[in-house]
């Protein structure tokens, strides 16, 4: 579970970190993604972790296009202003419309897909573990560690690095600015796509399940420090640890209660989170 | 110069007396409530513009002082009996001291840290509520909300049965946050904010504190955001936790702050109500068919907004104006040119 907070609050750190915009739609993309996933399962029967093929990259298409005909222009309209708030807004309310559109088309019911993994439990060494929460975990690892190496090693990751170490320099550099926003954007959506899949087997979707995981997103992408890409897993991983572990002890509100607590230590200890450089913004 | 004041004075003064005397027209309680509710937002929205409009600091979580402002007070009407009157102070002073605890560590750090703190602290607070059905003697209501115990009409306990007192105290509470938002832009305060969401850096090295200015707007923004949360108390005597203090409220007051015109001291009360008012319009004629369609329309048109006008109505307003003041010239000229300047 951790692992799927650090991947969904990946998307949201990339998209903070090259564009300098808080995704707010990061929640509702994601219940967008479980909802194609699931219905896609529903309709073909294959296992969810094979339809990431179609999911991610009509999800990253989906990012693509609401990036060019929706925050480009917002974004163009506003260059001289230092913080994007419209941006930001522009955000929230296409949660309100993709959250809302769903409930029109999908209904306000709750699914599940139940594959023949979804019950079972593996056995490794002493632990006994979930079988789709385990695999969820592989996928959140491969998929980090790939999105990983891309950064580093394509021209691509090294044009998004650029982009958010400095938007100017980087454009004189002969980058072409638009593109490289609306690929951050693409990308931070696909790897919801990826944590749709991992989460369908054992998570209920529904049209409002975006916001469960939204602040948590946020609660990770400040704990692992803004923009930061190691932070965003390592965070992740922490909120999960907290809460499973706290989940033995104590009822569900407390743990939930717990989860906040520490993200109010950390900012009053290291408000920066534990990758984050104070200057970055 | 004096012209144009005189005449934006003469229109002011109308639409005031317009506005006192509209219960006269107005009769259907359903109506009333809807008017009220449209100014309540304005009045919300203009609170949320001392921090997020001025200083350009993104609150995501003022439901959380709404929500200070309406359980403090009614808890301690509930079980003391003190009169909303006196416990909306106490509700006020919980609410800027939440204030100084988000801001004190976030404030030190730019804008997204702000915004992100502030949208998890919200969530934590609206889960605390949702599972606290007691402290001690105090009910605090858990989930399934917060009732206001009934007194009937009574002054003290502002509770009336009919519509026309909460008009006029919300109408008052609007001409008292209007004034203030003014007298807030043009302080020294106003200033500073301006200085500082425009460029911390430079603010900075101009000598203003930045820091503790910030942690007066937010303060400032803090208890009247408090008082509407009491007022909301009084009109609707039923509190739920995720309508006073979740993400729905929060983003509202953003929402109808930016659609005005952030920074601006009229453009939230003009966004407030507007927006209000659609989208109170579409859930009446649309609300009871396709579950979401409402809602639907009512984002779209937010991001329609952000897209075609994302400095807000009264950017438009100031561009209708200075366009005009160039046909006049002269005063008329320099007049809006001040108001471009000052918005």
């Amino acid at each position: 579970m951790g692992c799927i907070y650090g991947l969904i609050a990946l998307g949201l750190t990339l998209i903070f970190g090259i564009m300098k915009i808080i995704n707010f739609a990061q929640g509702a993309l994601l219940m967008l993604s479980m909802m194609v996933s699931y219905w896609l399962w529903a309709a073909t029967g294959l296992s969810p972790y094979i339809l990431v093929i179609i999911v991610a990259p009509v999800m990253f298409l989906i990012g693509y296009v609401s990036e060019r005909f929706l925050i480009k222009p917002v974004l163009d309209a506003q260059k001289d202003v230092r913080e994007p708030v419209s941006v930001l807004l522009l955000t929230a309310a296409f949660a309100i419309v993709l959250e809302n559109l769903c409930l029109m088309v999908f209904g306000a019911d709750y699914v599940m897909a139940k594959t023949s993994f979804s019950t079972q439990t593996l056995a490794l060494g002493s632990v006994t573990v979930s079988a789709a929460r385990f695999y969820g975990l592989l996928i959140a690892l491969v998929v980090a560690a790939i999105f990983y190496m891309f950064l580093k090693y394509t021209q691509t990751g090294r044009n998004l690095r650029a982009t958010g170490q400095d938007r100017n320099a980087a454009s004189l550099m002969g980058i072409d600015i638009t593109k490289t926003y609306a690929i951050a954007f693409g990308i931070g959506t696909a790897l919801l796509a990826v944590a749709a899949v991992a989460l369908i087997p054992f998570y209920y979707v529904h049209p409002s399940v975006g916001s469960v995981f939204m602040t948590k997103a946020f609660i990770v992408v400040v704990l692992g420090g803004l923009g930061s890409v190691p932070g965003a897993i390592l965070g992740g991983v922490i909120i999960g640890l907290i809460e499973s572990i706290a989940a033995q002890y104590m009822t569900a509100t407390l743990t939930a209660m717990l989860v906040y607590a520490v993200f109010l230590l950390v900012l009053f200890i290291k408000p920066t989170g534990i990758f984050g450089s104070p200057y970055e913004w | 110069m004096t012209g144009l004041i005189n005449k934006n004075r003469i229109i002011i003064a109308g639409l005031v007396i317009l506005m006192c005397l509209l219960p006269m027209v107005v009769t259907k309680p359903y109506y009333m409530h809807v008017i009220i509710m449209c100014i309540l937002w304005a009045y919300l929205a203009s609170c949320w513009n001392i921090i997020g409009g001025y200083a350009g600091q993104l609150s995501l979580g003022h439901g959380i002082y709404t929500a200070a402002g309406a359980y403090i007070t009614m808890i301690l009407f509930n079980t003391y009996g003190l009169s909303p009157w006196l416990g909306m102070f106490i509700g006020g002073g919980v609410a800027v001291l939440m204030s100084f605890i988000i801001g004190f560590p976030t404030f030190k750090l730019r804008g997204a840290y702000y915004a992100l703190a502030t949208v998890a602290i919200a969530e934590a607070i609206v889960v605390l509520i949702n599972n606290t059905g007691h402290v001690g003697q105090y009910v605090v209501g858990g989930a399934e909300g917060l009732i206001v115990k009934m007194v009937g009409n009574s002054p003290a306990a502002i509770q009336f049965n009919s519509k026309i007192p909460y008009y006029y105290i919300v109408l008052f509470m609007l001409f008292m946050i209007i004034f203030i938002s003014k007298w807030v832009k043009e302080s020294k305060l106003g200033y500073y904010l301006v200085a500082l969401r425009e460029d911390e850096d430079a603010a900075a090295a101009m000598g203003i504190n930045v820091r503790r200015n910030k942690l007066i707007a937010a303060a400032i923004s803090a208890f009247f955001t408090a008082l509407g949360g009491v007022f909301y108390a009084v009109l609707i005597r039923y509190l739920e936790p995720n309508a006073i203090a979740g993400a729905t409220m929060s983003n509202q007051m953003v929402f109808l702050t930016i659609v005005g015109g952030a920074g601006t001291v009229l453009g939230p009360v003009i966004g407030g109500i507007l927006l209000s008012l659609v989208s109170e319009v579409i859930r009446f004629y649309l609300g009871g068919q396709l579950m979401g369609l409402h809602l639907f329309i009512y984002g779209l048109i937010v991001m329609l907004m952000i897209i075609f006008q994302p400095k807000g109505i009264m950017d438009l307003v100031d561009r209708i104006k200075r366009k005009r003041g160039k046909q006049d010239q002269g005063e008329g000229g320099a007049s809006s040119a001040r108001d471009a300047s000052g918005a």
